[in-house]
């Protein structure tokens, strides 16, 4: 028990009291030091703090430039994909809901596997993630599934922005295609200061890849109030700066193709072949107004909707759809090379007639003409007339293969045209150096006989032979192929301009040129010339047929028909009109399509016509806008703008 | 000891500290206007329930001012005793939350023991130093063998639910209140050496993989922001972004968006200063320095060394609570499980604070007055 007296309060624990006391003002004082600290001296870093974890900044993607032809005449444009989502933690019973669903959408066995499989397998909060269900709905599923809304709970159709290419295949290879941004292009993108993300469509071809920066705009931003779940609170938006709540997105620029809508379709239908290029290209400018590449692809499908089945098809496909013809693979371009050698010829002072017996002897071996029989007495310009081989063995005898290599790198053989559409093959221009390095045995006479008639190691591309004989056409000036005339806001501005662009000149005496002009007129226009069943009435022609073979064929010579596919000859036809004053250079490669004159220059002829006939219906006045359109699918939404007024500078 | 003449209830009342009383008051309206905008998001009628309940215990507590303190005196060792077997029986039998055994059912309440555990050891404390009586020369190491081993039983116990921050809060407490009973400069030395070395061992040997990351979290909040130092690096934020003039009651949008965890219990003050801001964080602190000052002043005019030392460890409750609550709320001290007197939501703990009160209260209106 406690002892009376022995519990006072004495001086000492008074003290320690007090001293205590100090200890908890000391103490609460730090606290008051630490909140002054953050609050004060940190207060703005951490204001800013809690903004970015309640603002969540969504993404408005900006809609993506249209591509359109010279006349304004929309060739790809963008419309809504509706895309269905299901999200497990609001379907309640899902197994039901996607039963429902499946029959809504025809689902097949083994989608309605992955879905429920997904389904079953979300767990905590990947249960709020959308699992989607099917890519781009049509019209009757959307109706169907709108008027189920009730019975599909945890279902959302989510509209998304998609390429819509309005002509499908046409000019395919030219405009390109998307597709998900990969690492590298993702790297790429964003040095060069582009709001590209991950899953983000962009250009993988064409036009498309090329000008993806101008195409692709700016995203915008919506700025939103969200909890620490990421749940959009809404009437809480007085938390944003007015300002800072929506950054509008700034649309792409409209690409305008050089291209000419009407002409480009006509190409498409006329040029019907297994495999192929065809080039039509302004002879004054080098503006392209079609080219088309066969077999094609659906740039539609190829963007985000292509199955694995179908691209396993496309890239085992032995004619490889994928392949841009008139760029990225090159040919033996056969008899059209011989405007060339008939240059290289005049320049070296070969300008006369050669007797052909059928053939040209250079030491032990003797080199065919294609006419067994032999042409007889041949001019120049009856050498391009009727394709003698002998006249060009004798003249390339005598001048060398260089003297032809230095023409065909004069007329840009050898190296890219600069068409700048992704990778482009620069040809091979054979020459003394070229077979030292490259053939057993070194340089031998007699390849410069195989190389005058477009044979050996001689290797060109369509466009390059478009380049070529629209350098013939206009008197010697090399320009550089374009597809583009401009780069234009959504509302008309201009803000790039592609001019005509010369990369060179021929300097080749004008008696030289007029000389092979004449000649390739012969060719169409003279009886006997080897294109002249295909010529047009009223409209003077100026081309080339080429065969070029593919293999060394026996002595024997096969019908085309009786020959395996790929061992066919390539059928060219090179031509440019009108003859007296150019406008337009046709280049038409069918590969393994058999002779020039029969599998090439019937195409290149229509397609001539059908171009002659467009200049028509310009010149009878401004396009109208039920006109400008093309019947198929064109659904302009505003009046296409005028024909440009520089039309006529092409002509001139 | 000579208690004297019994004094009346009527001088007891008149007696009583009233400013304490009122300012306690205040703090508790303060914590409940607050709890209204802190559990606004999770369940809107927790402040009611938290009023109820805190009344309650202030009108308990001044109805039992008439009650000499002395009371506590001899019921000091039977209720250290229940709290201890209270303190068994959550180990053998207590609900989980929070990965914790804290909680025991008692027919329809649901008991923290740990909570009694503090005041506990406050009431065996204070018996302890009154029965020994000033020593002028302090007390040496060997001395302490009782206190140590009344504050290591329910202390140790707390520690293994695991409840790391109670278990340091009693300490805390105890600690004080022997200090105040002068412990000689020698044993203090090597107390604090022992002390480090037992935290050295208990972090090796004793701290739970939670709790250390933790501490390591409270050592570089921003090292792993979405993991352990979410609770600290969001609670500062919360606090920071209060800057001087607070978002407003309602309008702090780390509390109503949900980015504060336990923003109704342990992190409740970096609801009241993210809404009130550095004004009302300060005058927050003054209340409960008033508070504290106003218990130590009790304690120094206390009737007898029982009554000082029941002030002192009321105080260091309360203090403590205080110090390391919002300490670790800005960051300061890591995240132990600590509550707010007067703002944190919960029935044990504010029981206790409102108890702390009522001894202070007791040994106010029984002080000496000459």
């Amino acid at each position: 028990m406690r002892l009376p007296g022995s519990g006072n309060v004495d001086h000492g624990l008074r003290r320690r009291i007090l001293v205590y006391g100090v200890a908890v003002g000391l103490g609460l004082f730090v606290l008051l030091g630490r909140i002054w600290y953050l609050q004060i001296q940190r207060g703005e870093e951490f204001s800013a703090k809690s903004s970015g974890n309640f603002i969540k900044e969504i993404r408005v993607p900006a809609d993506r430039g249209m591509i359109l032809d010279r006349r304004g005449v929309r060739l790809v444009d963008n419309r809504p994909s509706w895309d269905v989502y299901v999200t497990p933690a609001f379907c309640g019973d899902c197994e039901e809901v996607l039963g429902r669903l499946a029959a809504y959408l025809a689902l097949d066995a083994e989608e309605r596997m992955r879905l429920d499989e997904q389904v079953r397998k979300a767990r905590g909060l990947q249960r709020f993630q959308p699992i989607l269900v099917r890519l781009d709905l049509d019209r009757d599923q959307l109706d169907v599934i709108e008027a189920n809304r009730d019975s599909l709970p945890g279902v959302d159709v989510v509209s998304t922005p998609h390429r819509d290419y309005l002509y499908g295949t046409l000019a395919a290879h030219m405009i390109g295609y998307l597709g998900e941004a990969n690492a590298e292009e993702l790297e790429r993108f964003r040095k060069a200061g582009l709001s590209v993300m991950l899953g983000d469509y962009v250009g993988k071809t064409g036009v498309e890849r090329r000008f993806e920066a101008q195409l692709r705009g700016r995203d915008g931003i919506q700025r939103v109030v969200t909890d620490a779940r990421g749940q959009r609170i809404p009437g809480l938006e007085g938390l944003i700066p007015r300002s800072e709540r929506f950054v509008p997105s700034v649309p792409g620029h409209n690409v305008v193709l050089s291209i000419d809508a009407r002409l480009q379709e006509a190409v498409e239908e006329i040029f019907d072949v297994p495999a192929g290029a065809v080039v039509v290209m302004e002879v004054n400018t080098g503006y392209v107004l079609a080219i088309a590449s066969r077999p094609t692809f659906d740039p539609n499908r190829m963007t985000g909707r292509i199955s694995r089945e179908e691209l396993r098809a496309i890239s085992e496909d032995p004619l490889r759809p994928m392949l841009f013809r008139p760029v990225q693979s090159h040919y033996h371009p056969g008899s059209i090379y011989k405007v060339i050698a008939s240059l290289a010829a005049f320049e070296h002072g070969f300008a006369g007639e050669v007797h052909c017996g059928g053939g040209y002897t250079l030491g032990r071996r003797r080199w065919r003409c294609h006419k067994e029989s032999g042409h007889g007495w041949v001019s120049p310009e009856e050498a391009l007339q009727v394709s003698c081989d002998t006249w060009y063995y004798a003249a390339a005898d005598r001048i060398g293969i260089d003297a032809l290599a230095d023409m065909a790198r004069r007329f840009g053989l050898g190296a890219p045209t600069g068409l700048d559409l992704g990778w482009e093959v620069p040809g091979i221009v054979p020459s003394v150096e070229y077979y030292e390095k490259n053939a057993r045995g070194g340089y031998m006479r007699g390849y410069a006989l195989n190389t005058v008639i477009g044979q050996g190691d001689n290797n060109v591309t369509p466009l390059q032979m478009a380049v070529v004989y629209s350098a013939i056409a206009n008197g010697g000036t090399i320009y550089r192929p374009q597809v583009v005339r401009r780069i234009e806001r959504p509302e008309g501005y201009v803000v790039q301009e592609f001019l005509p662009e010369v990369r060179g000149k021929l300097d080749v005496p004008k008696a030289h040129l007029d000389r092979v002009r004449k000649g390739l007129e012969m060719v169409v226009e003279s009886p006997g010339g080897t294109a002249y069943a295909h010529r047009l009435p009223g409209r003077r022609t100026a081309g080339k047929t080429g065969t070029a073979q593919v293999v060394r064929i026996g002595t024997v010579r096969q019908k085309v028909e009786e020959m395996d596919f790929f061992t066919r000859d390539h059928a060219w036809f090179a031509a440019y009109g009108p003859a007296d004053d150019p406008e337009v250079a046709v280049v038409v490669l069918n590969e393994h399509g058999g002779s020039g004159s029969r599998a090439a220059a019937p195409y290149a002829m229509k397609i001539l016509e059908r171009y002659y006939q467009i200049v028509e219906e310009d010149r009878a006045g401004p396009p109208t806008p039920e006109r400008a359109e093309i019947p198929p699918r064109a659904a302009p939404r505003s009046a296409p703008r005028p024909a440009p007024v520089d039309e006529g500078a092409a002509s001139g | 000891m000579n208690l004297g003449p019994p004094v009346p209830t009527r001088t007891i009342w008149r007696r009583a500290p009233w400013g304490l009383i009122l300012v306690a008051l205040l703090l508790a309206a303060v914590g409940i206007v607050n709890l209204a905008s802190a559990s606004r998001t999770a369940d809107a009628s927790l402040w009611i329930s938290q009023l109820v309940w805190i009344g309650g215990a202030f009108a308990a507590v001044l109805l039992l001012l008439s009650v000499d303190y002395e009371r506590l005196y001899q019921l000091a060792w039977p209720f250290w005793g229940l709290v201890v077997l209270l303190l068994v029986l959550v180990e053998v039998r207590g609900d989980v939350a929070m990965g914790a055994q804290r909680w025991l059912a008692l027919g329809p309440i649901r008991l923290q023991p740990s909570e009694l555990a503090k005041l506990a050891v406050i009431l065996v404390l204070a018996r302890i130093y009154e029965d020994d009586g000033e020593r002028p020369q302090g007390y040496g190491l060997l001395d302490l063998w009782k206190p140590a081993l009344v504050v290591g039983i329910p202390a140790g116990l707390t520690l293994v639910q695991p409840d790391l921050g109670t278990a340091v809060l009693i300490i805390a407490v105890a600690g004080t209140m022997v200090l105040v009973a002068k412990v000689r400069a020698g044993a203090v030395t090597v107390l604090g050496a022992s002390g480090i070395a037992a935290g050295v061992l208990g972090w090796l040997f004793v701290l739970r993989e939670y709790q250390k990351k933790r501490v390591l979290a409270f050592l570089d909040p921003e090292a792993d922001i979405l993991g352990s130092g979410y609770h600290a690096n969001q609670s500062m934020i919360a606090v920071g972004s209060g800057r001087w003039a607070g978002k407003g009651w309602g309008q702090g949008t780390q509390t109503q968006l949900s980015f504060l965890p336990e923003q109704h219990t342990d992190f409740v003050f970096s609801v009241f200063a993210e809404e009130w801001g550095f004004r009302g964080a300060a005058l927050l602190l003054a209340t409960y320095a008033a508070i504290c000052f106003m218990g130590l002043k009790i304690a120094a005019q206390a009737r007898d060394r029982h009554g000082a030392f029941l002030a002192v460890g009321a105080v260091a409750l309360i203090f403590w609570h205080t110090l390391v609550n919002i300490g670790m709320v800005t960051g300061l001290l890591p995240v132990v499980g600590v509550t707010l007197p007067f703002m944190s939501y919960g029935r044990s703990s504010g029981l206790t604070t409102v108890l702390a009160i009522g001894i202070l209260a007791n040994v106010g209106a029984r002080r000496r007055t000459t």
